[in-house]
């Protein structure tokens, strides 16, 4: 098999995989729609990565974090190269190879899984070549390598976007500045031109998905939660790949819809709803058909994500709009309290988030790759503890299935239930 | 005496029966309205269903009991279930703090050290468990390490806890891996001059002691302290443990019978809830 086929290959499964799922929901009454729209996006998106390269378009591959946003203004054709690692992994279960590849590279396991995975997806050659490498230092350290090692790997330039670490007027102007360097350096590699009308769109529509983001966390808060435990990865998902897009639009209007129509009979993602959790970080991807059923087993429902799906208040000016892509940053949840000097706003927000969502217990998915996160663990724990909020701690990776067993972490949940149920 | 009644008014008697099946030894105890009349503690076979048998059928034998009904039974630790009838599964965490709760009610930080793992408990003043964390990642800080190193230094078990109270120095050895440790004890054997026995078991000690007490740093400690698990009858580590963690730890008569006391209790509660018959 040729590079070129393998990459095909790869990505052809992985659009497979959603327009199957796409169809068995549309056939399944009881299937919410949004679980269409959802993989219907995520089909699409690999579709336009796949057929890049034929109809002309430059790719660009970026790490987390960053704000594709631009891309789509340009037509420019966006990479999430950490999501499409753990997409391979949650829909084709390729880890072992994509991660022995990067150990090859000399990435040991303590590094952050995704960046192995796509270290060894590049030099396997199963991922489009990139027209570019785009990385920045928003929240994750990881990025920094990543970025060289990929531009090395695919022999393309790239742009390192550097975040200022506080936050101020003059240092928002400086990361202003640090969009425009990127702009000119895209409209150079790829010959096209920043369309502004376009970005000024994409801002109001980021506007309105940010609210969105808001009402699902509000919609949340009913008891019995109607959220279920899978779609914490969709909200994920959704502004990692196609912020400000209208199929992004378009699911999570759907998504509030139906929440909004659970809530108003009464109906919760899990019956009957006994514990309901905060999830601090990301659980284990490859397992999150495990926590979904022992959530129908146990009466356990995920309603709130601090790290991950609570929006600071505010709003995007689409008059302004690299202004309002930098701001956006500042109100992304994982800039509150993952990056930054953590003070105690980000602390007092996870005891607003318990009482508000009437939280039982919490769990925290200490994953080794991220460690500036974990350095938070104890933190979080005691400022948990201090409410009566119980916390468990999983030491575990996100991706890598080798580092702890499923046995293991069920062992570990079912035990925290039964604490939980003890109180 | 546990009663219930049936719907016709008739009472029984009913006893309560915890089971820890450990990977070393499997442990049961029954309860007597809350006094223990029968325990025991077998070697783990192969087959862990065959071993729990034989140790319920002793302490059934030393209780005068049968399995007709009137027992109620909970086990913990490698799990079995449904082998019994009736019987209900907890987890060894919830069984430890409730068994510690019913030997020192003042104790609200527990030290389970065991054949395979180390886990530390906070238990609130109603013996519920607050919040745990166990290390069970490698063999260092846990019970088959130190017999493992034990046959590796060929002294009994039992004569190290004398040797390292002789101690006049330590060996640095390895907390961070059961195996990197061995090599270090086999290094420290053989230099010329060898380092002092006393020392090498001092340093082994330590080596579990310090995983143990990151542990203990990790979830809090609070007093009181007590150490429980079957490398609790072991004096000089328990000294070490102490000396690290600067306070008196208290330790049980029979340290590795107290999460099959704890699953004995819960099978009291259930008996007095109803639950189970």
């Amino acid at each position: 098999m040729t590079a070129s086929e393998a990459r095909s290959n790869r990505i052809s499964a992985i659009i497979r995989a959603c327009r199957i799922i796409t169809r068995m929901s549309q056939a399944n009454p009881d299937a919410p729609k949004s679980d269409v729209l959802y993989y219907k996006m995520l089909s699409d998106y690999y579709t336009r990565l796949l057929n890049a390269h034929d109809e002309g378009k430059f790719i660009a591959a970026h790490t987390v974090f960053f704000p594709s946003e631009i891309l789509y203004a340009m037509d420019i054709v966006p990479m999430h190269t950490e999501t499409t690692t753990w997409m391979m992994a949650l829909f084709l279960g390729g880890q072992a190879e994509i991660l022995s590849a990067g150990a090859e590279l000399g990435l040991v396991p303590e590094i952050c899984s995704p960046h192995r995975g796509l270290a060894g997806a590049f030099s396997l050659g199963v991922l489009p070549r990139p027209d570019a490498m785009l990385w920045s230092n928003l929240i994750c350290d990881n990025t920094a390598k990543s970025g060289e090692l990929v531009m090395e790997l695919n022999k393309c330039p790239g742009f390192f976007l550097d975040h200022p670490f506080q936050r101020s007027e003059a240092e928002d102007k400086y990361l202003v500045s640090e969009l425009e360097d990127m702009i000119h350096f895209l409209e150079e590699k790829s010959g096209r031109m920043m369309d502004w009308d376009k970005l000024s769109d994409i801002v109001a529509r980021m506007d309105y998905q940010t609210e969105l983001f808001r009402e699902i966390g509000e919609l949340r808060k009913a008891v019995p939660s109607p959220f279920p435990n899978r779609g914490f990865l969709q909200l994920l998902t959704v502004d990692y790949l196609c912020p400000g897009q209208p199929e992004a639009i378009a699911y999570l209007e759907t998504l509030r819809d139906e929440l909004a129509e659970m809530v108003r009979q009464g109906k919760g993602a899990v019956s009957p709803e006994r514990f309901r959790l905060m999830t601090l970080f990301v659980p284990p991807m490859y397992l999150m058909g495990l926590i979904e059923k022992l959530g129908h087993e146990y009466g356990v429902v995920s309603v709130v994500e601090p790290l991950f799906t609570r929006w600071a208040e505010g709003r995007l000016d689409p008059s302004k709009p690299l202004e309002s892509v930098a701001r956006k940053a500042a109100m992304m949840p994982e800039r509150r309290s993952m990056y930054g000097p953590l003070g105690q706003e980000a602390l007092q927000d996870l005891i607003d988030c318990a009482e508000q969502y009437k939280v039982d217990g919490a769990v925290y998915w200490a994953f080794m790759g991220c460690r500036h996160t974990c350095a938070t663990v104890k933190l979080f724990k005691d400022v948990l503890n201090e409410v009566d909020v119980p916390v468990l701690t999983i030491d575990c990776d996100i991706v890598d299935p080798t580092i702890n067993s499923e046995e293991e972490i069920r062992g570990k949940l079912e035990q925290f239930f039964e604490l939980l149920e003890d109180r | 005496m546990s009663c219930w009644k049936t719907a016709s008014g008739i009472e029984f008697d009913m006893k309560a029966l915890g089971i820890d099946i450990g990977s070393l030894t499997t442990k049961a105890v029954i309860l007597d309205s809350g006094q223990i009349i029968a325990s025991s503690v077998i070697a783990t076979g192969e087959e862990a269903e065959q071993s729990a048998r034989t140790a319920v059928n002793e302490v059934l034998k030393q209780a005068g009991l049968k399995l007709d009904g009137g027992v109620a039974i909970v086990s913990t630790g490698v799990g079995i279930k449904d082998l019994f009838p009736g019987q209900q599964s907890k987890s060894l965490t919830t069984c430890l703090a409730r068994g510690i709760h019913r030997l020192f009610p003042s104790v609200r930080t527990s030290i389970d050290m065991g054949a395979e793992s180390s886990t530390v408990i906070r238990v609130n003043e109603r013996g519920r468990l607050n919040d745990w964390v166990n290390q069970d990642k490698c063999a260092a800080g846990t019970g088959i390490f130190l017999q493992q190193m034990a046959r590796l230094m060929q002294i009994p078990l039992a004569e190290m806890a004398t040797l390292s109270l002789q101690a006049k120095g330590r060996a640095d050895i390895s907390s961070t891996c059961a195996v990197f440790a061995e090599s270090e004890v086999i290094s420290h054997v053989h230099r010329e001059p060898p380092t002092p026995k006393e020392d090498i078991v001092a340093g082994i000690y330590y080596s579990v002691v310090s995983r143990v007490v990151s542990l203990c740093k990790r979830i809090g400690i609070e007093r009181d302290v007590a150490v429980t698990g079957g490398v609790a009858l072991n004096r000089g580590l328990v000294k070490i443990l102490e000396s690290e963690l600067g306070l008196a730890v208290l330790v049980p008569e029979k340290p590795q019978l107290v999460a099959a006391l704890g699953a004995a209790v819960v099978a009291q509660e259930n008996i007095e809830r109803g639950i189970g018959r």
